[in-house]
């Protein structure tokens, strides 16, 4: 077990370097760098720059250094506990990202908890009522989940959570409790604001995982033993609770691993929508303004969190299912 | 602007303001925000915060009062970067423009200018940064000697504003409240550089920035704070941290109505007031009224829909001509009014044919001007009038505004009527007469007349506006086809030649007076889209780029230098209205449609903000020169 | 279990002998319907089992008539794809009627009028009632070029002379939003395809190799694959779609955006067929390929690959909506097809504010061509699979 767990932990390093280089090789790759960007924003907004800090910036960030100088500096940075510094604020990169990490982190967790619940009861109706109209009923409106794109859902729901409930627009909680403490209407504001977000980015989640259970559960349901457990007399209700119910709790754990990246990356473009204050906009900002080392961090942050879920998950999964454990390794 | 006040009635002046305002003054309230302060002995009182002479905040425009303290203002921004903007709302400047674009002297008590070469400031004294610590003469020096001349701190020298010819000025502190500039030649930029919305400051508060100065606390100390602060070396440290602009560092000291007192990064900044600000009423109150400024950041696409929602005080970045039908809607129900303010641009969508571009066919062609013209008479502004801007804009070249003193009604009617004949006229006339199977015109060189415009894709007004204006030209057998760029790709575009025509929007002073520089109008820097090359060649003084050709623009570079030096404003008008009247008869930019309008939502409550003013940026900063300072609530007009 | 005895030793059991008559050489009788079962080609069983999913039967009927769109897109749309009505700005959608003060006239719309609401900056549509514009049928209208050859004007509906049809309003520019909806079906539609064209190709011959040859060049495909998987898709499409240079014709980045999204979708049909063939390659029928002397390419092609290629399109049917929905997505945030282009995500783009949410809301239309598509593959996709195995 230990053993696994070890070479599992060593074989995420190969990956998480690999990641590391193909995102830092994307963020290169459009043309100019930060401070050309930069200017040429203040140009369309009709100010003006001095040339002098610009040349005196472009030396000092060092953007004037061959690339793979720039590399090797960020990941020596990361090892050191700092990754970079963002032009675009001014401050070392950990500073800016601050909470909002911990925000996207949150806020994937409730949706992942949403979309369980809502995808367990539909996959096992699904499943236990193959073909019926109730099957096809909830399997639309698992699908209608998928093709509603997120920003369309995001903008309409925000719009009218406005007009009907007053809710302010944008962000996750009133601009009043920004950098409060948090008390309790601190906490009802953000619950207000979050079931926005959290049904636009779960609903698209909801439906892969039905299907998923759905097959599996179907799966489960011709093995020998159930028919076994039909045949000795067993209540139906209990047949299912007892022995393919537990086969299926497996598989949400282990699902993980197909949601994980999923949910993240509904996250980010809803949060744009919504001006949430997670990893989202903050992305989108740094990849327009090529602020290099804010948007290659962050992508090394979003990459190494559905990482370390995935290897999470397989863990729970080893820890929890003892045919993986004797048969060595996990069968996926 | 020439204010040349004899030292009798300059200590009249002062007198007259100071027993003014100190009577006042006695009678006058602490803002009650600080008066608890005041009574815990942390402030000091009124009148050993206010300089001994104040400025005198009164303005003669009607609907204008004096008013009561208290309130929060709201805005909205959308990214941390723009809290500069409170900067430029706030607006105190050494002189600064009013609402009637006049220079003023705001911060100075007053100043001599002897022919635009020799300037002599005078500070108010007693006046105080925003911690209390005296702002004095001392400021100027630290600048002058220990930042601008200081070749660790500005390794490239002083900012252009301040040069001549590349030359510099002879600087002097005349002594605790007075320094002097002198130039050889005149300066005509220095004034208008110091009234600028991102304005040259030739000040600092060196009290504070002494302690990370290697001068003051020697290099080892300096660079050691540095390291641990995570900069390279001290003056790394410095310059992050001398950023009068940038407004993010809540311990620097400063000379506006609110300070920031948030730090980076933030989603909401708090600004509260300068106890130390050196403006009051008529009444002897210390401005501003309104006690706190709450910058929300968020999303620039939400911002029309949060303002409509109320949740402003007072908007008008991001906030687009075509929200007003939006934000109209929910005015009563949401309690606020959406003003429209004129857009001081000389043309809101302006096309710019690339004079310097690599292809010598096409050269041959911008440079002609029976071309431009063509092109010009080819646009229908009346269409794009209607479409894009309700009908409510000015169809016109690309010039200054009718507000304009400089504004001649001939500048704005020519070569901009709809006129597709006379246009294909003179396209033949050109020679352009051989056409493909398609109806294109072909080019001396055979290949059909495909004009690529360029854009920094970011705006649908212009990619509108170009729709519009690729059908017109279809009449004249010229197709057009825009292409979309980034913004850094498409000036280095332009710059290099690449680019046959780009557009923008149009002269970024509609507003000019006398004085202002006519900048814009000859070529002096290589960032203007219709001459890169040559504005390069003279703003690196002759050592690059390309001489200019055409004998108009080699006029136009004479008018400029004939500018700079002229003596008095009746010369300096002869030369601008000379400079527009080639413009435009050479129809060297195309513009379209002027007085744009600007959306303004004022929270029901808010006072003092003029309904119908001008959104400028140079000069005006946006609301900086109708003084947001004296912008008041009236919670009991509810 | 119960009752039984076993018979004494040497003793006799009892068996029962049948006296029909017997003929060992005869083959079993099979009715004809059997007969047509067990004869039946793989394609035909599947397409049997298909048959009998109502609801992928008519997705799929709906989506070859989209896709049979694209191809006649000219004829259908009423306007041509830049067509402007400059007095028609953000007019509100007219529907279509039959009947006309108690009359029935044939389809027809009402003609509107145009006011200008001064005081709210608002152009305001009302249909005049006393004016129906009847509509025009395989008609002659607005000139274009038949697939950018043939200059035709042919329309299967336009509007009638002096009259408009804006069935689903104008935008901003007073451009049709029903035609150009369905132009930009043809966009959207066929990135999806090339996409999973290019990705499909990517999956089977880097999960082909892997799954055959096994060894360290198995192990390192799935590193490569666990390390795309662990990407967040969105970041990375926007982090890629940044790449592609601004200046680049159209065309050049259409095809872009469809490499970029075919890029981080292959992972899991490389997988599929990767399982798929370790497992298949152990099967004798290979061995005794390799000993008759194939070669591999032969081998996966020919002998293992069939086996499972249902599954591999079904899979692959389900990714197409993926690429929709990405495609859509990026051009919404701006980073992916612009202006002169015009596909749904592009369409969306426009609607992106809260002017049209409040005000226009006929502008977010192209949402609904979206989720029908997507849906539509979905159960065509899954129906698909459900018929891929017809021995379940």
């Amino acid at each position: 077990m230990l053993l696994y767990v070890g070479k599992r932990v060593l074989m995420m390093i190969p990956t998480l370097f690999a990641i590391s280089i193909i995102v830092f090789t994307i963020i290169q790759l459009p043309p100019g760098n930060y401070l050309e960007s930069y200017i040429a924003e203040l140009q369309a907004q009709g100010e003006s720059v001095d040339q002098q800090k610009v040349a005196f910036l472009r030396e000092y960030y060092g953007l004037d250094k061959p690339i793979p100088e720039q590399y090797v500096r960020w990941v020596g940075g990361m090892l050191h506990g700092d990754f970079g510094y963002s032009f675009e604020f001014n401050m070392p990169v950990t500073k800016v990202i601050g909470d909002r990490m911990l925000l996207t982190i949150i806020v994937s967790f409730v949706t992942i908890l949403f979309t369980w619940c809502v995808a367990f009861p539909i996959g096992i109706y699904s499943a236990t009522h193959q073909y019926s109209w109730g099957d096809y009923g909830l399997s639309l409106v698992g699908f209608l989940g998928i093709a509603i794109p997120n920003f369309m859902l995001a903008l309409v729901m925000m719009y009218v959570a406005n007009v009907l409930f007053g809710t302010t627009i944008g962000g996750l909680m009133d601009p009043e409790f920004i950098g409060k403490p948090w008390t309790l209407e601190k906490v009802k504001s953000v619950l207000e604001h979050s079931w926005i977000p959290v049904i636009v980015i779960g609903t698209s989640g909801t439906a892969g995982m039905i299907r998923r259970l759905r097959a599996n559960l179907l799966d489960e349901l011709q093995k020998q033993y159930v028919v076994t457990a039909r045949a000795k007399g067993l209540p139906p209700g209990k047949v299912l609770r007892k022995y393919p119910l537990r086969m299926a709790l497996n598989f949400f754990i282990s699902d993980i691993g197909s949601l994980l990246p999923h949910i993240i990356s509904g996250a980010e473009i809803t949060a744009v929508v919504l001006s949430l204050p997670t990893t989202g906009p903050m992305l989108l900002n740094a990849l327009k303004s090529q602020d290099m080392y804010l948007a290659g961090t962050f992508l090394m942050f979003l990459a190494l969190l559905i990482v370390v879920g995935v290897l999470v998950s397989d863990l729970a999964l080893v820890a929890l299912d003892p045919r993986i454990r004797l048969t060595g390794g996990v069968a996926r | 602007m020439n204010v040349r006040t004899s030292l009798l009635v300059r200590c009249a002046l002062a007198l007259a303001t100071m027993m003014l305002v100190t009577l006042s003054a006695a009678a006058a309230d602490e803002p009650p925000s600080l008066a608890a302060d005041v009574a815990a002995g942390k402030l000091p009182p009124l009148a050993q915060r206010l300089p001994a002479t104040p400025r005198v905040v009164d303005i003669s425009r009607p609907g204008w009062a004096t008013g009561r303290y208290g309130g929060e203002l709201r805005m909205l921004m959308a990214k941390d970067r723009d809290i500069r903007m409170m900067v430029v709302y706030g607006y105190a400047r050494l002189i600064g423009y009013d609402e009637k674009l006049q220079l003023v002297p705001d911060i100075l008590e007053s100043l001599d200018n002897v022919g635009n070469r020799i300037f002599t400031l005078h500070l108010r004294r007693g006046h105080k940064w925003s911690d209390g610590q005296p702002f004095t003469s001392e400021d100027f020096r630290y600048y002058w000697e220990d930042v601008a001349n200081n070749k660790d701190v500005s390794p490239f020298g002083l900012p252009r504003a301040l040069l001549v010819d590349n030359r510099a000025p002879k600087f002097e502190v005349v002594d605790a409240t007075t320094v002097r500039y002198t130039w050889d030649e005149p300066n005509p930029q220095f004034l208008t550089a110091l009234a600028g919305p991102s304005p040259l400051f030739i000040y600092r508060p060196a009290h504070y920035l002494k302690q990370f100065h290697a001068k003051y606390v020697g290099l080892e100390k300096a660079n050691a704070r540095a390291v641990a602060a995570g900069s390279r070396n001290w003056a790394g440290l410095y310059q992050k941290l001398d950023e009068q602009f940038r407004n993010d560092n809540p311990d620097l000291p400063t000379l506006e109505p609110w300070i920031n007192t948030t730090p980076l990064p933030t989603t909401r900044f708090v600004l509260v007031r300068n106890p130390y600000f050196h403006r009051v009423d008529r009444m002897g109150r210390q401005l501003p009224y309104i006690d706190r400024v709450i910058v929300n950041i968020t999303d620039d696409k939400l911002i029309p829909a949060r303002a409509g929602a109320g949740s402003v005080d007072l908007q008008a970045r991001y906030l687009r001509f075509d929200n007003y039908t939006f934000l109209k809607q929910s005015e009563t129900r949401n309690h606020y009014r959406v003003y429209l303010w004129e857009k001081a641009l000389g043309s809101q969508v302006a096309l710019y044919p690339n004079l310097n571009v690599e292809d010598p066919v096409w050269r041959t062609l911008m440079r002609d001007v029976r071309f431009r013209r063509a092109l010009s008479l080819g646009i229908d502004r009346h269409e794009i009038n209607e479409v894009v801007y309700f009908g409510l804009g000015q169809e016109s070249a690309n010039t200054v505004l009718p507000r304009s003193p400089l504004f001649r009604p001939q500048f704005r009617t020519a070569w901009s009527t709809f006129d597709p004949k006379r246009a294909n006229a003179l396209l033949d006339a050109i020679g352009l007469t051989k056409r493909d199977d398609n109806g294109l015109r072909l080019l001396p060189d055979g290949r059909p007349m495909e004009l690529i415009i360029d854009t920094a894709g970011e705006s649908s007004e212009e990619t509108d506006v170009l729709e519009l204006i690729r059908d017109t030209w279809r009449q004249l057998g010229i197709a057009m086809f825009a292409r979309p760029s980034q913004r850094e790709v498409f000036r280095k575009r332009v710059f290099s030649g690449k680019s046959m025509m780009s557009v923008f929007y149009g002269l970024s002073n509609g507003v000019p007076t006398p004085e202002m520089s006519p900048s814009e109008l000859a070529p002096t820097t290589q960032e203007q889209l219709e001459w890169p090359m040559w504005g390069q060649y003279y703003e690196q003084n002759r050592k690059g780029g390309e001489k200019p050709e055409l004998p108009e623009v080699v006029k136009l570079v004479g008018l400029y230098g004939e500018w700079r030096r002229a003596s008095d404003d009746s010369e300096r008008e002869r030369v601008w209205l000379e400079m527009l009247a080639i413009h435009a008869e050479q129809v060297y930019t195309i513009g379209t449609v002027t007085h744009a309008l600007q959306p303004v939502v004022v929270s029901d409550d808010l006072r003092n903000v003029p309904a119908d003013g001008i959104f400028s940026w140079d000069p005006g900063a946006y609301f900086g020169m109708y003084n947001v300072d004296a912008f008041w609530f009236d919670t009991e007009g509810r | 279990m119960s009752t039984l005895e076993l018979p004494p030793a040497a003793g006799n059991v009892d068996h029962y002998v049948s006296t029909e008559p017997f003929e060992p050489g005869s083959a079993l009788e099979l009715s004809p319907e059997q007969e047509r079962f067990y004869l039946a080609s793989q394609w035909k069983l599947m397409w049997w089992k298909f048959r009998r999913h109502r609801v992928a039967v008519v997705s799929a009927v709906i989506l070859l008539v989209m896709y049979g769109s694209t191809l006649v897109t000219e004829f259908l749309a009423p306007y041509n794809l830049h067509a402007r009505h400059t007095d028609f700005i953000y007019a509100s959608p007219s529907p279509m009627h039959l009947v006309h003060d108690g009359h029935f006239i044939g389809p027809f719309v009402y003609a509107q009028k145009k006011s200008l609401d001064m005081k709210n900056l608002r152009r305001v549509y009302t249909p005049d009632r006393t004016q129906p514009r009847p509509l025009r049928f395989f008609c002659s209208g607005d000139p274009y070029r038949f697939w950018g050859i043939v200059d035709m004007s042919f329309h299967v509906v336009c509007p009638a002379q002096d009259g408009n049809f804006f069935l689903l309003g104008t935008d901003r520019l007073g451009r049709d939003m029903f035609s150009r909806i369905l132009y930009g079906a043809r966009i959207s539609l066929t990135i999806g395809l090339l996409g999973i064209a290019l990705s499909f190709t990517l999956g089977l011959v880097i999960g082909g190799i892997a799954g055959y040859y096994g060894g360290w060049i198995d192990t390192a495909v799935q590193r490569l694959i666990e390390v795309i998987r662990s990407f967040p898709e969105l970041p990375l499409w926007m982090a890629l779609s940044a790449v592609l240079p601004v200046t680049w014709s159209p065309v050049l980045i259409y095809f872009g955006i469809t490499a970029i999204l075919a890029l981080l979708d292959w992972t899991g049909l490389a997988r599929a067929v990767r399982s798929k063939l370790l497992a298949l390659r152990e099967e004798d029928y290979t061995t005794a390929a390799r000993l008759m002397g194939a070669k591999p390419s032969r081998i996966i092609g020919r002998h293992l690959l069939p086996g499972f290629m249902s599954h591999l399109i079904a899979s692959a049917t389900l990714s197409i909506p993926g690429m929709i929905l990405g495609e859509t997505a990026l051009s919404f945030l701006g980073i992916g097809l612009r202006p002169p282009i015009t596909s749904w995500g592009v369409l969306l783009n426009d609607a992106q504010n809260v002017n049209v949410v409040a005000l226009y809301p006929w502008l977010m239309l192209p949402v609904v061509p979206v989720i029908v598509v997507i849906l539509a593959f979905n159960f065509f996709g899954d129906g698909l699979r459900d018929a891929a195995d017809p021995y379940r």
